[in-house]
């Protein structure tokens, strides 16, 4: 647990302290309680309805992938073809009992998929947005502490790949890899969830990374680190028990407001068709699908759209809520 | 990028309110599913009732006049080139309008005689003599180019000229010049041994006499091909007007029809080759305009009615979009459309719209291909099965239901065998539906299903690589595919691609796809050959194509591809004796062929013989299909004198 500094002092302590008048002065500076950095952070992030709400939308949403395959069992699988849900002219049918959210133009019952897309959605949410977090907080603590030779590396790299054409260059690896059988590099990158999650870890990294190593180079002139280094710890020792810790609060803001940009990243890769794979249920690739035959189809691009934005939304807000409850100086 | 964290990017992020943010991002969210609301086809629906005074389908006289207005999604496929051109849409605008040949079609349905060639720049049909390897043509005279060559007369060397450049691979690149390989001498002159072709000679200008390596039955067609079609002589360049166009004579092309690019008067070709302007009329990826050929006299003609003053095309835009217009009036017709399921429906159950749409079979048929070196597919006994297992109604039902196309039985379309197999369909199921039960006691009798219970064990069921088109409706009917054949323990890997990629990669035996789901194949001219040789043919194996199954495929080409499989079965000889025959005997050899295939080869799962399904705006009141290329015949389009 981070150590308290005088900065980071909980502000709002004080004058919430129950206050008996009839106390003494000891005995009111006796019930002051002092109240842990978590503690205060729960209460200000409770106080943020839109947070919360945002926090319910998301375990919703969790609870939805989760329970993918159990509603499919209920229901209908995620593939099945329903040939008599489509009229004689092959054109699908709209939300009705058994379908709740209709079907698509090759008679699967779309409610199955909208929830076999959140697992998509999810997966990539965590698990590309979790590498990301890894490289970015990894290179940026490397580059804020060092500095010297292994920050220039580091910082110019991060500009380059933020120069780098990202749409462009996620079609052409995508393509490279993703469409032939065997993958890239005899194998290693095989198409398919994996490999998108690859591509959009590489693009978003950098942003993490930046952020750390600002708040690093600050951290690092404090005087608890020079005590520390006075008392013998090495570097590595100083990074992971005096410095990370007390970049842990803005790398959880900063890793939950990237994991919209994420969902939306991979919704768009899937709607170019250059992302997930056919047969894997996608939000964005159910929007793709859904443009063509919008105007009979409409509960088509409804569902996986209302899905995906309800989504979005939900992680914004639970990250700015979580910006707003660590650190308030930075809040409205 | 999310704006709050590009602001902390920076430094320590000292964000502006955390609300307006908040709403920032729901207005943005917002805004972005609005666009791609909007940009996904929110027109309306095209009005349906435009119901004006004027008749449609009006009997009485067929008055010409008036300039058609067409959609075209896409461009045509090597700018007009007649020797690159290998394109059924292209090959449409030359038939009807552009081009004129030896011999050529009416432009009407196989039952009203569509198939037959008939005299067109020949006076009859050719001469064959007894050995069958010499066709002597006769000329018509009076038949003129169009501009700029309006006072020069077509002469039988003219043809000779199309030839010579139909045998130089640089300029028939993308074509089909391997058809005229019968053609004695013609190889030699392609690859430049001799420089002139053996097996044409001209006595005069109006004589051609062709002289072939081999008996062929099919030739007569090749000669009402546009490749055939003739090139004006220019000073004595050995190409004529063509010669320093090599890649790009379609742009220059002189038209020998009742049309022309607008704007041909303009060519000049006094000047090199280099230096000279392309026609106004053809605007590659743009527009396309034809007009009447003012030097064209009907008299020597008697296939094209030519009822249009002229065609103005434009390419490009969304399908759904064009079939709006034509709904609305806007447009006569979209050229290379499919019609929307939507509007489909509208105009089959309209009884005041049904006369505007217009259903012809294509004579193309669309099939699932197995690659035959690699197991399961090695087993006849699997391959059956899957024939068996098909639900091939319901595939019909993602291309638009029953107007699009017949359930197929068998392989070759029912024109090409003169109707002999209309009614063979070897693994018939009920309803086309499918049939299990079926399937499995044939997969029972596979080697890959040990236990014999009718689905398959083995390993390789399991992971088939698969490839298919990316395209609307692909992609579902693959999903059925595969809902079809997991039963039967056969499980996919599917990959999709663009469709002249997927092709390529179902062409190429070294990719080792196993199964290709979404081709489809099509005549290109009224004969059987035109199947049976390139689909089934041992010299249509990658580098040449189209034979995805690797029928009859050499030892060594499979150990050079890298299969375990050591031999294919072969119908080499029997598309050669068929080859030979001629009249009714020719048709029964391709039914024999279809026969075999189906029950002994069996490389293919047939599912459809497709249809060319139109609609057209109200002021057309003439509609004619084009058996040969298998589209409208867009001279027949006449317009509603009271809209011209």
């Amino acid at each position: 647990m981070a150590r308290a500094h005088v900065e980071d002092a909980p502000s709002d302590s004080g004058p919430d302290a129950p206050i008996d008048p009839e106390a003494t002065s000891v005995e009111v500076s006796q019930q002051v309680v002092g109240r842990s950095p978590w503690e205060l952070f729960w209460r200000r992030f409770r106080r943020d309805k839109f947070a919360i709400g945002g926090a319910f939308i998301v375990i919703l949403i969790f609870a939805i992938a989760l329970l993918a395959p159990v509603i499919a069992g209920f229901t209908h699988g995620p593939n099945e073809v329903h040939l008599d849900r489509l009229d004689s002219f092959g054109i699908p049918t709209g939300p009705q009992s058994g379908f709740p959210f209709g079907v698509d133009t090759a008679g699967r019952d779309l409610m199955v998929r909208v929830a076999y897309g959140a697992r998509t959605s999810l997966f990539i949410a965590f698990f590309a947005t979790g590498l990301a977090s890894l490289i970015g907080v990894t290179l940026g603590m490397l580059a804020g502490f060092y500095r010297g030779k292994v920050d220039t590396l580091i910082s110019r790299t991060i500009d380059v790949v933020l120069s780098l054409p990202v749409l462009l260059l996620s079609l052409g690896l995508v393509s490279a890899c993703g469409l032939s059988p065997n993958g890239c590099l005899g194998g290693i990158i095989k198409p398919g969830l994996l490999l998108v999650s690859y591509v959009i870890a590489l693009f978003t990294w950098p942003y993490l990374a930046r952020i750390v190593r600002g708040q690093v180079l600050s951290l690092r002139e404090k005087e608890f680190i020079e005590s520390a280094r006075s008392l013998g710890s090495t570097n590595r020792r100083i990074m992971f028990r005096e410095v990370l810790p007390n970049v842990a609060a803005p790398i959880i803001v900063y890793t939950t407001l990237i994991i919209p940009n994420n969902i939306l990243f991979e919704a768009a890769l899937s709607f170019l068709g250059i992302g997930v794979p056919q047969e894997t249920p996608s939000w964005g690739r159910q929007l793709a699908d859904a443009g063509p035959v919008f105007t009979y189809a409409w509960w088509m691009m409804l569902f996986p759209g209302l899905f995906l934005f309800f989504t979005t939304l939900a992680f914004n807000l639970v990250g700015d809520g979580l910006r707003d409850a660590l650190d308030p100086r930075t809040g409205g | 990028m999310d704006p709050g964290a590009a602001r902390a990017a920076v430094g320590i992020g000292r964000g502006e309110g955390g609300y307006v943010r908040r709403y920032l991002s729901v207005l943005a969210l917002v805004a972005v599913l609005g666009l791609v609301a909007a940009a996904c086809g929110g027109d309306d629906e095209g009005g349906t009732g435009a119901t004006g005074a004027t008749a449609t389908g009006a009997t009485g006289e067929l008055q010409p006049g008036g300039t058609v207005e067409l959609g075209m999604l896409g461009d045509v496929s090597a700018s007009f080139d007649p020797q690159k051109e290998y394109y059924s849409v292209t090959w449409s605008w030359y038939r009807c309008c552009l081009l004129r040949t030896l011999l050529s079609y009416t432009g009407v349905t196989t039952a009203e005689g569509g198939t037959e060639l008939q005299p067109d720049i020949a006076s009859a049909l050719p001469e064959i003599s007894s050995d069958g390897l010499t066709y002597t043509f006769t000329l018509k005279s009076g038949i003129n180019y169009g501009d700029p060559f309006g006072d020069v007369q077509v002469t039988s060397g003219d043809i000779v000229r199309a030839l010579e450049r139909e045998a130089d691979p640089d300029a028939s690149v993308g074509g089909y010049n391997f058809y005229y390989n019968v053609i004695d001498g013609f190889a030699d002159f392609g690859e430049g041994k001799a420089d002139s072709i053996a097996g044409l000679e001209t006595p005069d200008d109006s004589t051609l006499v062709v002289t072939l390596t081999e008996p062929a039955g099919y030739l007569p067609y090749l000669f009402a091909m546009a490749a055939t079609a003739p090139i004006p002589p220019l000073n004595d360049q050995p190409l004529g007007v063509a010669e320093g166009h090599t890649r790009d004579y379609g742009r220059f092309l002189v038209a020998s029809g009742p049309y022309q690019f607008a704007g041909a008067e303009n060519l000049d070709f006094s000047v090199p080759a280099d230096d000279q302007k392309p026609v106004a009329g053809y605007e590659p990826g743009k527009s396309i305009q034809l007009v009447r050929n003012p030097n064209y006299d009907p008299a020597t003609d008697g296939l094209r009615p030519a009822y249009p003053e002229g065609f103005n095309i434009t390419i490009g835009g969304d399908n759904n979009d064009l079939y709006n217009k034509v709904q609305a009036g806007e447009l006569d017709g979209v050229v290379d459309g499919i019609v929307p399921p939507p509007v489909l429906r509208t105009y089959s159950t309209d009884p005041t719209l049904q006369p505007r749409l217009h259903i012809n079979p294509s004579d193309a048929v669309r099939y699932i291909s197995f690659n035959m070196a690699i197991p399961p597919f090695d087993d006849v006994h699997v391959r059956k099965a899957l024939n068996l297992a098909l639900d091939k109604e319901g595939m019909r039902t993602f291309r638009g239901g029953e107007s699009v196309g017949e359930i197929a039985g068998h392989i070759m379309v029912n024109a090409l065998e003169n109707n002999l197999l209309a009614d063979y369909d070897p693994y018939a199921t009920p309803n086309s539906a499918g049939d299990l039960t079926a399937a499995q006691e044939e997969m029972a009798q596979s080697a890959y299903d040990s236990d014999g219970d009718g689905v398959c064990d083995a390993p390789e069921c399991s992971d088939i690589l698969a490839v298919t088109d990316e395209a609307d409706p692909y992609p579902d009917q693959a999903a059925l595919i595969q809902q079809n054949y997991e039963p039967l323990g056969l499980t996919f890997d599917v990959k999709s691609f663009e469709r002249t990629t997927m092709y390529s990669k179902c062409n190429e035996p070294e990719a080792h796809v196993a199964i290709c789901l979404a081709p489809a194949w099509g005549k290109d001219f009224p004969d059987g050959y035109t199947f049976a040789d390139p689909l089934f043919g041992s010299a249509a194996i990658f580098p040449s194509c189209c034979n995805y199954g690797l029928v009859g495929a050499s030892p060594d080409l499979l150990s050079k591809a890298g299969y375990d499989i050591t031999e294919v079965p072969s119908v080499d000889d029997q598309i050669k004796a068929a080859n030979q025959q001629t009249g009714d005997a020719r048709y029964q050899g391709w039914a024999d062929l279809d026969t075999t295939l189906m029950e002994q080869v069996v490389p293919w799962v047939p599912y459809l013989f497709d249809n060319n399904v139109d609609v057209y705006s109200e002021r057309i009141v003439n509609y004619s299909f084009d058996q040969f290329s298998g589209l409208a015949a867009w001279d027949q389009l006449a317009i509603a004198p009271e809209a011209q």
